[in-house]
Formats: C-alpha cells, structure tokens, sequence
C-alpha cells in the first residue's frame, strides 16, 4: 500500500489527533431506493457526536435520506495492486473477453439460419 | 389565514400576543447568543452545528413573529417587531440574559432552555388556535434535534472529570436560580388556558419540566435547580449583556429599516 494514497488518511490531512478527534466516513442516500454513497468525513470524538456533526454536514439541507456513519479505523482497506491489477491477462474473466458476433455468424451459416431481423418497434 | 385572530375574544388576542411575544423573543435572543460561536468554535463540526441551531432557533423567531403580526395587525411586520424595540422591549426569560459565556455556559443555558421550551411546545401541541398547533408541530420536529445536541453535551461535560465538569457546574451555579424563567407564569395566562390555547397553567408546565430533569441530575450527581429568583422580572429588567448583545443584533437594521435586502 503506498503511503499517502490511501483516501483515508488523506482527507485534507485530518487523522486522529491529540484532541481525541478522529475522522469518521458518511455515507449518504439521497433517495429511497438509492444506492448509499460516500459523502465525506468529519472529525469527533465518538460516534454521537459523529452522527449529530454528519447530519450538519449532510442532512442539513434536505439533501440525505438516510447516513451512515462509519468509524474510518474500522473500515478494511484493500489497494494490494497484486490482488487488484494483476499484471498477465485477465481479459477472458470480462464477459467482454468472449467476442460472440463471429461464432455466432459461423454458427448460423453451417445450420442455414439467417440473421434475425431486429425487433420492430 | 387572513381571519387569523378574527375569531378571538379581546382579552384572548392580548394574552395570546404576549405569549407569542415570549417565545419569539426567546428564540431570537438564545439564536443570536450562540451564534457568537461562528466562526470561533473549538472544532470546524462543532462550528458547523452550533451555527445551523442558532439559525434554526431566529427561523423559528422569525416564524413566531409572523403569526405575531397577522394576530396584531399594527402596521409592523416580523422584522420590525424583532429590531425595532429598545432592550427594554423585548420580553424574553431572563435565563437568557446572560453573557454568552464560556462553551460550558452556552451548554447549560442551552439545555435548561431547549428542556424548558419542549415542555412548553408540548403543551401547545393540540392548541385550540390553529395556526399556532401548525407552527408548534414543526418546530418540534427541529427541536428534537436539539435537544439531542444539547443533552450530548450535557452529559459528556458533566461525566468528565476535571476542568469539564468543574466549568459545567459554575455554569450551572451562574444560571440554575433563572432556568425557571422561561416557564414563570404570564401575566395574562388566564385567557390561553380558558380559550384552550395551552392546555394547562405554567405553573403546571415548571413541575413537569423540573420532574423529568430531576433524574438526569441525580444519575450526573448536580446540584437540584434551586426555586426562581425574583420571579416578578422574569421577562423585564434586562442585563447589561443583553443590551450588549441587542446593540448587535440591530446594528444593521438601524442603518437603514427601510433597506431592502
């Protein structure tokens, strides 16, 4: 992991400090149904004010649903370029590794199908 | 809502206005008071929410004042009725006279008054005056919110030892003999209670509100709240942080009141 890249730490330079602040991670919903997204962080000492600092920060205007506020030590980081980029081809673990427009045309062509028409509308 | 007071006996209207009067000039004054923090606040969170309570506390002010001047009907609207009074105008408890203080002060003032006021929304919840019952639900909705900030506080203040605690309770020593103020009985109050506008005596609305602090103190092992001093200048005779404070808060308006912004 190199250090100084992980976007933990490297929120405008805020980590736990001798204050016994630390910095906790909001996710936010801006609609039912939405998917939770990371809004930001705030600094606080514990969990409560935590959720009271994330819903001025996140909540105030009406624009969140829902937060979730998740203490930023507690969440497990995993950017090993080994295990995420490996270095030899992977193309054939994409559904884009299998190109079908040639089988599919040699296919059809050694049962006698032509191509079907595209569904009218 | 043009028949706003409309429907209203004489003496119901004066009592009524009176009562809006004390708890708009108490959203107003404990707005402004803790909006001294913006900007010097101990963390930028903290900053951030102590700011947005002040300015949620002058939009309900600002609201109260409204209802105000339908019910009054005198040529003034909600500004005018806000700055253009002088110190000795305005009607809020003295619990709120104080100097802003220390962060300790503001924590006390804050939860004395955000329980005290609670007690009183409540009891306004199913008010018999319409516009007032609407009002009063929404804000409550605010106020929850409120209360959960100052009890946070409250609490951690007064369970850490040392220089937290210690600051708490001189705050508390400074402010507990006014913390009934915001509850002291109206001169008019009579009218409310009989017209069904607040469903029970202030008198009433202090024992609740002392009894359901009385636990919280005793688990945080404070001192009890002592009776009301002089309970006749409960909302007049101001301090000298008061008018400190009012200078401020009209500084601008008395430029020029008929600025438009």
């Amino acid at each position: 992991m190199g250090p100084g890249n992980d976007p933990r730490t490297n929120g405008g330079g805020v980590t736990a400090d001798g204050a016994g602040l630390e910095p906790w991670e909001v996710f936010r919903q801006e609609k039912e149904g939405d998917p939770m997204r990371h809004g930001g962080s705030v600094m606080a000492p514990d969990a409560e004010l935590a959720v009271h600092y994330a819903r001025e920060m996140y909540g105030r205007r009406q624009e969140s649903v829902r937060l979730w506020v998740v203490r930023r030590a507690d969440i497990h980081d995993l950017d090993d370029s080994d295990l995420l980029q490996p270095p030899l081809d992977r193309s054939f673990k994409k559904p884009g590794g299998y190109v079908m427009r040639d089988k599919l045309a040699t296919a059809r062509e050694r049962s006698g199908q032509t191509k079907p028409k595209a569904r009218s509308k | 809502m043009s028949a706003t007071g409309e429907v209203l006996l004489p003496a119901t209207r004066n009592a009524l206005s009176l009562l809006l009067l004390a708890m708009a000039d108490d959203e107003l004054v404990i707005g402004f008071s803790d909006s001294e923090w913006t900007g010097i606040a101990p963390i930028l969170e903290e900053d951030v929410a102590i700011s947005s309570l002040a300015q949620d506390e002058l939009g309900h002010a600002q609201a109260l004042y409204r209802l105000l001047a339908e019910l009054l009907v005198d040529g003034r609207d909600a500004d005018a009725i806000a700055y253009d009074r002088p110190p000795e105008g305005y009607y809020h408890a003295r619990l709120l006279d104080h100097h802003r203080g220390d962060w300790a002060d503001t924590i006390v003032r804050r939860y004395l008054y955000d329980t005290a006021d609670s007690v009183r929304l409540e009891a306004l919840a199913n008010s018999s005056w319409e516009p007032l019952a609407e009002l009063v639900a929404k804000i409550r909705r605010e106020e929850r919110y409120h209360l959960m900030h100052a009890g946070a506080w409250f609490e951690r203040l007064a369970s850490t030892p040392g220089e937290p605690r210690a600051r708490l309770l001189d705050a508390l020593e400074r402010m507990s003999a006014d913390a009934g103020t915001v509850l002291t009985e109206l001169p008019t109050e009579l009218a409310l209670e009989m017209a069904g506008i607040v469903d029970a005596p202030s008198r009433e609305l202090e024992a609740r509100w002392r009894t359901s602090l009385a636990p919280v103190f005793a688990r945080l092992d404070l001192p009890r709240l002592p009776p009301t001093r002089d309970v006749a200048t409960a909302r007049t005779s101001h301090s000298d942080a008061f008018r400190e404070l009012h200078a401020g808060f009209t500084s601008v308006r008395r430029i020029d009141p008929e600025a438009t912004w």
